[in-house]
């Protein structure tokens, strides 16, 4: 990690002093030991704040949508997850590939800052040996998918066994059961918006949430408001979901997110074929739901 | 005078059409005088392809009991393609909405195009049907 961090601000120095770039995104410290936050480095002062640690979760390709009305160059650090939402933005013709100056990480599997501070806060525990966070023990993708310079050895994918096996276990239940199940599941959402404020795939200007004329869906935390405002959101992130598992870290009640998502990406593998988001960039791609063939599945009559 | 206490159920069903093929279907039907039930109320819509899946859930959210999407055989676009993108759309909204509880009878598709006035007839009679099977939707309903 240390090489890490003293490579990435080398790199940053470097590419602040050949004129390449205007700004440079990536991790800074926070204010605990435990947090990162995300760092816009606008000069070759600001690369000593620059850090890449084991708690450097966050995903910075979500602060490119801050950028992409401008026209700066911009220098931008990724692991692997990150990657796949560069390659998302790039699909959506959010930011061009020429502003971009991409440093992949491979990614070692990086740590939960919200248990590491459970488990400093209260009973005077401190941090023990502290597992890996779930996003990362679920990651299939830990090396970028796209980058112009490479820092460090290559990983290899974490995910053991089969990842959509919760979802075939619920597909399994009866209506009424799966009913019953995303009832209590959803009941406790408090409508934070903070799965969709960190979702690189969110990237409306307006967000249909947002709008009061027309009013799509009812602010109030109730269970029907609450199942519609989960049915819009993933409606949206079918075939865009680019896995980073950010929602579900985010989620200050511990709503299963990945469940909803990791559906969507079993239903258009298995309906639409072709390879999932985000995991290459080819110029011009479009999401499985911006395109079809003539055919496919039309057995739901 | 007494009130009616009881008042016999009728299903609400929004019908979203096409405006050159269903809804032309849906024309044909009332012209040959094909009787069908009462509960379908029908929205006219320019193409298939304008279908977004949150009509749907809103309908069902503001006490539509079923919902039904119909427009142009796949290939028989008006505007070449918009069925083909709303077929993809739907599908994937379709096992969502069932992955999360909600009856499959309740989100229906059919194609029918502007001569099939019979399949038009026999499609709403069964929908009907279907609705009045699985009763009405408390499921999505807004409560308050």
């Amino acid at each position: 990690m240390k090489e890490i961090t003293s490579k990435l601000q080398e790199i940053a120095t470097r590419l602040f002093n050949e004129g390449k770039i205007d700004v440079f995104l990536a991790w800074e410290k926070g204010e605990q030991e435990f947090q990162t936050k995300s760092y816009i480095a606008h000069s070759v002062d600001d690369v000593k704040n620059i850090i890449f640690n084991e708690y450097s979760i966050y995903n910075v390709s979500n602060a490119l949508l801050k950028l992409r009305d401008g026209h700066e160059k911009i220098g931008i650090a990724v692991k692997g997850c990150d990657s796949r939402g560069v390659v998302r933005l790039l699909e959506d013709l959010q930011i061009t590939r020429d502003r971009l100056y991409i440093i992949g990480i491979p990614c070692p599997g990086l740590k939960d800052p919200l248990a590491a501070a459970r488990s400093f806060g209260g009973l005077g525990k401190k941090e023990s040996d502290q597992g890996l966070a779930k996003k990362c023990l679920e990651c299939i993708q830990p090396n970028p998918v796209i980058y112009d310079e490479l820092v460090g050895p290559e990983q290899t994918p974490r995910q053991q066994g089969d990842r959509f096996a919760q979802v075939r276990e619920i597909e399994q239940m009866s209506a009424d059961e799966r009913y019953k199940f995303w009832e209590d599941t959803l009941s406790t959402c408090i409508r934070c918006y903070a799965c969709r404020q960190v979702c690189v795939a969110c990237d409306c200007r307006t967000c249909i949430f947002d709008e009061m004329k027309p009013q799509w869906v009812g602010r109030e935390t109730n269970t029907t408001d609450n199942m519609m405002y989960h049915l819009v959101k993933h409606a949206h992130m079918a075939g865009r979901c680019i896995e980073c598992g950010e929602c579900e870290r985010v989620c200050p009640v511990g709503i299963p997110l990945m469940l909803l998502n990791r559906k969507l990406i079993k239903d258009v593998g298995e309906l639409f074929g072709g390879t999932e988001a985000g995991l290459q960039y080819t110029e011009g791609a479009k999401p499985a739901l911006s395109v079809f063939k003539e055919n496919d599945p039309d057995n739901f009559q | 005078m007494s009130i009616a206490t009881n008042q016999e159920w009728k299903p609400k069903i929004i019908v979203f059409t096409c405006n050159w093929c269903t809804y032309a279907g849906a024309d044909m039907a009332g012209f040959n005088h094909f009787e069908y039930p009462a509960d379908v109320r029908i929205i006219r819509t320019p193409c298939s392809g304008r279908f977004d899946p949150i009509w749907v859930m809103r309908a069902l959210n503001r006490g539509a009991d079923g919902v039904l999407l119909s427009g142009c055989h796949p290939g028989d676009c008006h505007y070449g393609t918009g069925n083909y993108y709303n077929r993809r759309r739907q599908t994937i909204m379709k096992n969502m909405m069932q992955f999360m509880g909600i009856e499959p009878e309740r989100f229906q598709t059919s194609w029918i195009s502007g001569s099939e006035a019979n399949k038009f007839q026999a499609v709403m009679i069964k929908l009907v049907d279907d609705i009045r099977r699985v009763g009405p939707n408390r499921k999505l309903r807004d409560a308050r």
